[in-house]
C-alpha cells in the first residue's frame, strides 16, 4: 500500500517526477561520461604503448607514466651502450613523443628499421612509409576523425605534412614521423623521449628488469606489455583529484535538486500528511514514505543516466573517433551509488519536516 | 464511561498575545452516544475536538479515553491512540486524491495493522453497505460527489472499529441534500453498530440529528442535554 502512495502521487504530479529523475540521470550520466573519458583516454594511451610490441621503456628516472608530459633528454648513446653493455638486449630504438595540443594526441619521431625490429613493425592499411622530412603516417582512427586520406596534407605544428600511410591503431601514437623532424619540432636535437628495448628471450621481462637496473641506476625500466596497468590515478598526478571532483559536484547537484523536489512535494501535500498523521500514522512512517518516494525517483533515474550516458558516449565516438570512453563496472556502482547518496541526503530534511507536521496545521493549510 | 474531560484548558500563545481558547470544558461521553458539540464560530468547539482527538496537547486537565490520560501524551503516543482508538471525518479534503476510495481504506487499514483481516473485509463490507457506496469504491476522490466523498471518509474512519469517532463540520461543504444523507449515515452507524460519534458543527439543524447537544461558548460549557434524557427520547422516537 505503501508502494501505492508513492506510485500514484509519483504519476499525479508527472512534469516535477519526470524533471527531478531527468536531474538525477544527468548527474549520473555526468559522472560516467566525464570520468570514462579521462579513464579511457588513459587507458586507451596505455595500450598503445603496450600495444607497440617492443618489451622494455627505458626512460631517465622519475618520468611520467604520460610519455607526452616528459621531455626529450636521453642521447643516442645511451642506446648504444644499451645495445653493447646488456646480452639480454636483442634490439634498441630510440622514441621521440611529442605532445599535440591542437589535436590532443601524441606524436612519435622514430628511427624506422630499428622501430621495426623492436615493435615487428606497423601494420598498413593502405600506403606505405614516409620517405621525406615532411611526410607522416597516420592510424586509422585520426584518419576517419580528420577525414583524411593516403596523399592528403595536414597541418601539424605549423608545417605541412603529406599523408603516405594509414596503419591499424593500437601500435603507439596516431601519427608517426621520421625521428629527425619530431626533434626539429620539439627542439630537442639529437636527444630522445625514450628507448624501446626489445629482449632475446621475452618470457621473463620484469627478471631482465630487475638485473638491468641494478646497473642504470638513474634510469626507469618498465615492463611494456604491462604499461596500461600503470594508467592508475597512484601514478598520474591529479587524475584521481580530477575524478573526486567530477563525482563531488555531481553528488552536490543531485542532492540540491532532490532537496528542492522534496521539498515542493511536502509543501503540496501538507494536507496530505494531515490526512496520514489523523489515521495514526507515525513519524517513522512518513519519513519511510517521503525517502522511500526519493529513491525511487533516484533508481529510475540511475538507470536512465546510465543508457544516457552509454547514447552520449557512443554518439560522441561516432562524431570524434579519437575520443576514448571507458565506463567500468567500478564507476557505474559509484554512479549509481552517488545518486542514491543524493536521494537520502536530499529527502533527509523534507523528510523530517513532514513528519513533524501538526496535524492541526496541515488540516489548516489549503 | 468512554471519554471524560476534567477542567480541560487549551491557550495558544503567538508572541505576547494569548489566546484562552478552552478555559476549563468538563463532559463525559458515554459508548454508544451520538453527541453534537455546537457552539458559534471561536467557542472553542474545534480546539476541543483537536484536543479529544489527541491532535494537539492540553495547556491545563485531563482527557481521559478509556481510563487513561491522554492530555500530557508525548507525539508518538497520542499517534498510537489516534491509530487504534479514534477515528476522523473532517469537512473537506478527507480523502486522499491520488488513490481510489477503496485505496484511501486501504491505507488507514494499513497503517492500523487490519490489512487483510477477513473479519474487519467483512465489517467493511457491511459498512459500505450500509452508507450505499459498495459499488464506487473502485472511483478516485474527484469521481465522487461530495457526500460520497464524506461517505467514504465515514468508512474510513470507522474501518478499525475505534472507541470514538471525531466528526467536525462533516456537511460543512456539502448541500442540502448530501448533508441529510450523511447524518442520516451518522444515525444509522450510531444505532446499527453502536459507533460512539462525536459531531462539531455550529448547525442547529445538524445537532438535531444527534441524541445529545453540548453546547459551547467563549471556552466553556454552556449547556447539556444530558445522555439520560437524550436517550429516553431516542427510545420515544423509535418506538
Amino acid at each position: 500500500m505503501n508502494w501505492k502512495i508513492i506510485l500514484e502521487g509519483l504519476k499525479a504530479r508527472p512534469v516535477r517526477t519526470g524533471v527531478t529523475i531527468l536531474a538525477v540521470a544527468l548527474q549520473v550520466s555526468l559522472i560516467l561520461v566525464l570520468v570514462g573519458l579521462t579513464t579511457g583516454t588513459t587507458d586507451e594511451i596505455g595500450r598503445r604503448v603496450a600495444g607497440i610490441g617492443a618489451d622494455i621503456m627505458f626512460q631517465p628516472a622519475g618520468s611520467d607514466v604520460i610519455l607526452a608530459l616528459d621531455s626529450a633528454t636521453l642521447v643516442p648513446e645511451i642506446g648504444e651502450k644499451l645495445r653493447n653493455d646488456f646480452e639480454e638486449i636483442q634490439d634498441v630504438s630510440p622514441l621521440l613523443v611529442r605532445f599535440n595540443t591542437k589535436n590532443f594526441t601524441n606524436i612519435f619521431g622514430i628511427d624506422p628499421p630499428s622501430f621495426d625490429a623492436v615493435s615487428g613493425g606497423l601494420r598498413y592499411k593502405k600506403g606505405k612509409l614516409f620517405s621525406a622530412p615532411d611526410e607522416i603516417v597516420i592510424d586509422d582512427i585520426f584518419a576517419k576523425d580528420k577525414k583524411l586520406d593516403v596523399g592528403d596534407t595536414y597541418e601539424l605544428e605549423h608545417r605541412m605534412f603529406r599523408v603516405t600511410g594509414i596503419v591499424e591503431n593500437g601500435k603507439g601514437a596516431r601519427v608517426v614521423m621520421a625521428l629527425k623532424t619530431a626533434q626539429e619540432l620539439a627542439n630537442a636535437e639529437n636527444k630522445v623521449t625514450v628507448f624501446l628495448i626489445k629482449l632475446k628471450d621475452s618470457s621473463d621481462i620484469n627478471g631482465a628488469i630487475e638485473k638491468m637496473k641494478k646497473d642504470l641506476p638513474g634510469y626507469d625500466l618498465r615492463n611494456m606489455p604491462e604499461y596500461n596497468k600503470l594508467m592508475t590515478g597512484a601514478n598520474i598526478p591529479g587524475l584521481d583529484a580530477a575524478n573526486n571532483v567530477i563525482v563531488f559536484v555531481a553528488l552536490c547537484i543531485g542532492v540540491l535538486v532532490i532537496f528542492l523536489s522534496m521539498y515542493t512535494t511536502i509543501m503540496e501535500r501538507t494536507r496530505e500528511i494531515g490526512i496520514l498523521r489523523s489515521l495514526g500514522a507515525s513519524k517513522v512512517f512518513i519519513v519511510g514514505l517521503i525517502m522511500k518516494e526519493s529513491l525511487f525517483i533516484c533508481l529510475i533515474g540511475v538507470l536512465l543516466g546510465m543508457a544516457g550516458s552509454v547514447v552520449i558516449t557512443r554518439t560522441a565516438q561516432a562524431y570524434f573517433p579519437t575520443m576514448v570512453f571507458l565506463i567500468s563496472n567500478k564507476w557505474l556502482i559509484i554512479a549509481a551509488a552517488s545518486a542514491l547518496m543524493s536521494g537520502v541526503i536530499g529527502s533527509l530534511h523534507p523528510a523530517l519536516k513532514a513528519s513533524g507536521q501538526d496535524p492541526v496545521e496541515a488540516f489548516a493549510y489549503e | 464511561m468512554l471519554l471524560e474531560t476534567l477542567d480541560l484548558k487549551k491557550t495558544y500563545r503567538s508572541g505576547k498575545v494569548e489566546v484562552e481558547a478552552l478555559r476549563g470544558v468538563n463532559i463525559q461521553i458515554r459508548s454508544g452516544e451520538l453527541v453534537a458539540i455546537m457552539g458559534p464560530s471561536g467557542s472553542g468547539k474545534s480546539t476541543l475536538m483537536h484536543l479529544l482527538g489527541a491532535m494537539s496537547r492540553a495547556t491545563a486537565g485531563k482527557v481521559l479515553i478509556d481510563g487513561k490520560n491522554i492530555a500530557g501524551m508525548n507525539d508518538a503516543e497520542r499517534t498510537e491512540i489516534r491509530r487504534t482508538k479514534l477515528g476522523f471525518v473532517f469537512q473537506k479534503l478527507n480523502l486522499l486524491p491520488t488513490l481510489t476510495a477503496r485505496d484511501n481504506i486501504g491505507v488507514a487499514r494499513t497503517i492500523q495493522g487490519s490489512a487483510g483481516d477477513p473479519q474487519i473485509d467483512a465489517y467493511l463490507a457491511d459498512i459500505l453497505k450500509l452508507l450505499k457506496i459498495e459499488d464506487k469504491a473502485g472511483r478516485r476522490p474527484s469521481e465522487l460527489s461530495g457526500g460520497e466523498q464524506q461517505r467514504f471518509a465515514i468508512a474510513r474512519a470507522v474501518s478499525h472499529r475505534p472507541a470514538l469517532v471525531l466528526a467536525d463540520e462533516p456537511t460543512g461543504a456539502l448541500d442540502s441534500k448530501n448533508s441529510e444523507i450523511v447524518l442520516q449515515m451518522f444515525r444509522e452507524l450510531n444505532r446499527k453498530f453502536q459507533q460512539t460519534i462525536l459531531l462539531v458543527t455550529h448547525n442547529p439543524e445538524l445537532a438535531a440529528y444527534a441524541d445529545r447537544l453540548i453546547e459551547m461558548r467563549d471556552g466553556l460549557v454552556v449547556h447539556d442535554s444530558g445522555y439520560v434524557a437524550s436517550a429516553v427520547a431516542g427510545v420515544l422516537s423509535e418506538t
